[in-house]
């Protein structure tokens, strides 16, 4: 059934001659091109670009499609990244002409509804995470954290405090990291202990008056409530540094309780995760942040704001840190945000939190029979397997496993993260899958981990390529067609 | 809700295979005292009918661009999108996939990705191009950081005043914590002048960053200034125009060290400023220092041509805070459409879009000046945008009429250039006919 045709790549399927479009006749008077512009400006070749007509190119792409697993064709139970199935009326919604044909530099009489939209956006945020300020600009979750670690930088040298150093724990997402860098801070790891909760103790030897911020993910990144964030939250505070929430993991505790009343000073949301705005293969998503009063000040400009009844974009921020992005914000991502808040209201997003943990809860009781768990018997949204007794006994891998979830139809959790677990193995299932998924993926993996070694070494089977080989990708690049 | 497939005999199952007695027993690990002992203050849920009302009542409050003329640029561009584009990009298994780290089920992505990266080497005529970043902003911001670490030399960066002022502010922004000097090259005539950047660039100089066609339409001398920036040793950006790339030389052509885009234009919707796509190639020796999601091609057990996320050394999952930069994802669903865009549109295609741009703005701007009541405000050669003075002081008559008339007439630029206050950026696209430049060029007149 495979249309194999369809993997070769559009430059072996061109043909001279083809073309895709039918563009306009020129309505207006034309003039010799060698009069408008400098000949040396101009490219003498045409553009080696292939050529294909309109059935070409979409027999090619239809037929790549079917060369993915999806939310929408498989269960994804990609730990951190929530895979929750995306409402199609949000993307019918999001597409009226009236919210996607808008330019924007528009004038703000022009784009009243959408800034409306935007403007209730900001107060959504801020009420879900009980943090009053929300710039909705950062384009993706990791801009979102470097955003507002710039914002604290800006908070620092406004009151003349040189805090140079962020603490983090060492089972947090690299992007933390990586942001802190970015904004020009040093970074701290910080161990978590076997728990998987922030080691007090070495934490404590760390938190000094150069701390300009911690990081924290929480619920972590083994699916765990830090027990002790009330007591982290103050040793913070005491030094004068911020608490940054990591809202990666917000899925767990929408309506249960919020950053800002548990102590966060900062944080990002990542609303492709929480509010179901789709993957798309890997973006786009949005970042936004929302931060105590104090820092408000210093979030990027512009803002929406309301008087006397009309929506405007305020400028006029002085101790703003300025842009981090061409333009608004990814809107698109947003106005699905917004149609999904509205859709769910308080109850329902707290059903959305509630129904997430359960499942999560429910996986792990039935998971936890034949792979070891080493963080408890509970979770909230996600929880992280460590299969290390298949890997010393059968010289099973966990990314043996993943590759043998493909095979019966699944796409493999998030593997070998965070990197303090043995052959991690995190698993998240949102609340928009059923029990009886979830009874038959924890069966499916019951079944692999009775498979032999030799079957699982050479897994997966069953898709459309076997195991790609990595070393030989890096070893020698080949990044585009010809070279 | 309709999102939540288990019954509440389900849930009973499911909690008693937990051992849990309620949904409330699973969230004991929150302590009490931090709990919201409220409901969130939400409006009311609504139901799709509800919802789709609302939006549709909401969107009514905005004028869309697909309904009056967008004269309208400035770094976003009312091009036309093919109902190809729109078709690939709804495909499911390509908007609710996520970023390829299984490759055997993600093919179709990594092949995507894999031939965005080749179309845009060959657009560019740059060696490698990424799997691409945020939008045309950052990916200037971020090509500048690799010209900062790949040469070693973090004393200055020099930046065309003519380069889009959002991307400059953006730039600002990252290099607020840094020592590195951020210097701008004037560009009182519409283009900067060689012999200023030479005499900008020292020898701790990282890069010269320019805009080709720049913020105000007008080319740069390109090939001068890679020319005197190379000399110097430092790294030539250029922020360049896609669909300009259909007459234009590439940026590789005449000397570019990192090319960088807004790829909105590649069949992207206009979106109020996102998501978008960021373009981001480069030459050969500086591939390992560039941030982003790469695909590689590689062969599977069987010897079978396959692709894979490649050079993840690079990465902040695997580099932390040492990675080129904390980039997460790439804009996969963008690049999608944009790899659509360039397929369909093809050599001949992209040729005549931007000839159809080239002729209606020189028509329009022909036009627009002939009343004598606007004038051209910079000598040099345009491609698609242009810059008009409102002689008189009647810009706000001009834009009051506009707005009756249901016409976006142009970007005012003096939120940027207060020298600039009484002029306007006026963008000409192939979708604009005669007729609706000839009722611009009437608002004016």
């Amino acid at each position: 059934m495979r249309n194999t045709r369809s993997t070769q790549l559009l430059f072996e399927l061109s043909r001279p001659g083809c073309v895709g479009v039918d563009l306009p006749v020129c309505d207006v008077p034309e003039r010799p091109i060698s009069e408008l512009l400098p000949a040396g400006a101009i490219n003498p070749a045409p553009l080696p670009l292939p050529e294909l007509s309109e059935p070409d190119v979409v027999r090619h792409f239809v037929n790549l499609s079917t060369q993915n697993m999806s939310v929408d064709t498989h269960f994804y139970p990609l730990g951190s990244c929530t895979m929750k199935y995306n409402p199609k009326r949000n993307e019918r919604l999001a597409s009226l002409p009236g919210m996607v044909d808008l330019h924007p530099y528009q004038p703000e009489s022009a784009v009243q509804g959408l800034l409306e939209l935007l403007h209730e956006s900001q107060y959504f945020l801020a009420e879900i995470s009980g943090l009053p300020a929300v710039s909705l600009q950062p384009a993706a979750g990791a801009h979102g954290e470097m955003t507002a670690l710039l914002v604290a930088a800006a908070y620092f040298r406004d009151r003349g405090e040189k805090r140079t150093t962020v603490l983090i724990p060492d089972g947090a997402h690299g992007t933390n990291p990586a942001s802190a860098a970015m904004a020009g801070f040093d970074v701290q790891p910080i161990r978590c202990d076997e728990d998987g909760f922030v080691d007090l103790e070495e934490f404590a030897t760390h938190l000094n008056e150069r701390t300009a911020v911690f990081m924290i993910t929480n619920p972590n990144t083994l699916g765990i409530f830090e027990k002790n964030i009330k007591k982290i939250v103050e040793m913070v505070h005491a030094v004068g540094a911020l608490v940054y929430l990591d809202g990666a993991n917000m899925n767990a505790i929408l309506g249960i309780t919020r950053p800002g009343d548990f102590g966060a000073d900062l944080m990002h949301y990542n609303p492709h995760k929480t509010f179901s705005g789709p993957h798309g293969g890997g973006g786009p998503g949005a970042g936004p942040i929302a931060v105590a009063e104090k820092l408000a000040p210093y979030l990027p400009s512009p803002i929406v704001v309301k008087e006397n009844g009309v929506y405007r974009l305020d400028y006029d921020r002085p101790k703003s840190i300025g842009r981090v992005r061409s333009f608004f914000g990814n809107v698109g991502v947003l106005v699905r945000m917004y149609c999904y808040i509205r859709t769910h209201g308080a109850k329902g997003l707290r059903e959305v939190s509630e129904h997430a943990v359960l499942n999560a809860n429910y996986l792990l009781a039935k998971v936890k029979h034949f792979l070891e768990v080493p963080h408890g018997d509970r979770c909230m949204h996600e929880f992280v397997a460590s299969p290390v007794k298949l890997k010393n006994e059968k010289n099973i891998s966990t990314m043996d496993i993943a590759k043998r979830l493909l095979d019966y139809g699944y796409h493999a959790p998030t593997v070998y993260f965070p990197l303090i677990v043995k052959e991690a193995m995190m698993i998240e299932p949102t609340e928009t899958e059923s029990k009886a998924t979830l009874d038959a993926f924890a069966e499916a993996l019951f079944r692999i981990t009775g498979e032999s070694a030799d079957l699982l070494h050479d897994a997966p089977h069953t898709t459309p390529v076997s195991r790609a080989d990595e070393v030989l990708a890096a070893r020698k690049p080949v990044l585009k067609h010809g070279g | 809700m309709p999102y939540f497939p288990n019954t509440i005999d389900d849930q009973r199952e499911m909690l008693a295979t937990i051992g849990a007695k309620s949904l409330d027993e699973l969230f004991s690990m929150v302590p009490g005292e931090l709990r919201l002992n409220r409901d969130l203050c939400l409006p009311p849920a609504l139901g799709e009918m509800e919802l789709t009302a609302h939006i549709v009542e909401l969107a009514g409050k905005n004028v869309s661009a697909a309904c009056v003329p967008c004269f309208l640029g400035g770094g976003c561009y009312d091009h036309f999108i093919p109902a190809v584009v729109d078709v690939i990009a709804s495909r499911s298994e390509f908007y609710t996939a996520y970023t390829p780290y299984q490759a055997e089920a993600s093919q179709g992505t990594l092949q995507a990705m894999f031939e965005y990266q080749t179309l845009i080497a060959e657009l560019t005529g740059m060696d490698f191009s990424n799997a691409s970043m945020y939008d045309g902003g950052s990916a200037a911001v971020e090509a500048v950081l690799m010209a900062l670490h790949v040469g070693k030399r973090t004393g200055r960066v020099v930046v065309a005043q003519s380069v889009h002022p959002e991307y400059r502010q953006t730039l600002k922004t990252y290099l607020a914590n840094t020592d590195t000097e951020l210097l701008a090259v004037g560009a009182k005539d519409g283009s900067v002048a060689p012999a200023e950047v030479e005499a900008s660039v020292t020898d701790q100089t990282a890069c010269v960053l320019v805009q080709h066609p720049n913020f105000f339409g007008c080319l740069e001398e390109v090939e001068a200034l890679a020319e005197i920036t190379h000399k110097k040793g430092a790294m030539f950006i250029v922020v360049f125009d896609p669909i300009s790339l259909g007459l234009l030389k590439r940026p590789g052509d005449y000397g570019a060290d990192i090319a960088v885009a807004e790829g909105q234009s590649l069949g992207n919707p206009m979106a109020y400023g996102g998501p978008y796509l960021g373009i981001m190639a480069c030459r050969e020796p500086f591939l390992r220092r560039m941030p982003g999601r790469l695909v590689g091609q590689t062969a599977d057990r069987r010897g079978r041509r396959c692709w894979t996320l490649t050079l993840q050394t690079r990465e902040q999952h695997i580099r932390r805070e040492k990675a080129t930069s904390n980039i997460c994802t790439n804009q996969g669903l963008f690049a999608l459409r944009a790899a659509v865009y360039l397929s369909l549109m093809g050599p001949q295609g992209m040729r005549k879009v931007a000839e159809l741009c080239l002729q209606k703005s020189h028509y329009a701007l022909e036009r627009l000046t002939a009343c004598g009541k606007l004038e051209k405000v910079f000598e040099r050669p345009t491609f698609k945008e242009f810059v008009v003075r409102v002689k008189d002081g009647r810009m706000e008559k001009v834009l009051a009429a506009a707005a009756k008339q249901y016409l976006f007439p142009g970007v005012q630029l003096g939120k940027w250039y207060p020298e600039l206050a009484d002029c306007l950026l006026i963008a000409v696209t192939e979708k604009r006919t005669k007729a609706e430049i000839d009722r611009l060029a009437d608002i004016f007149g």
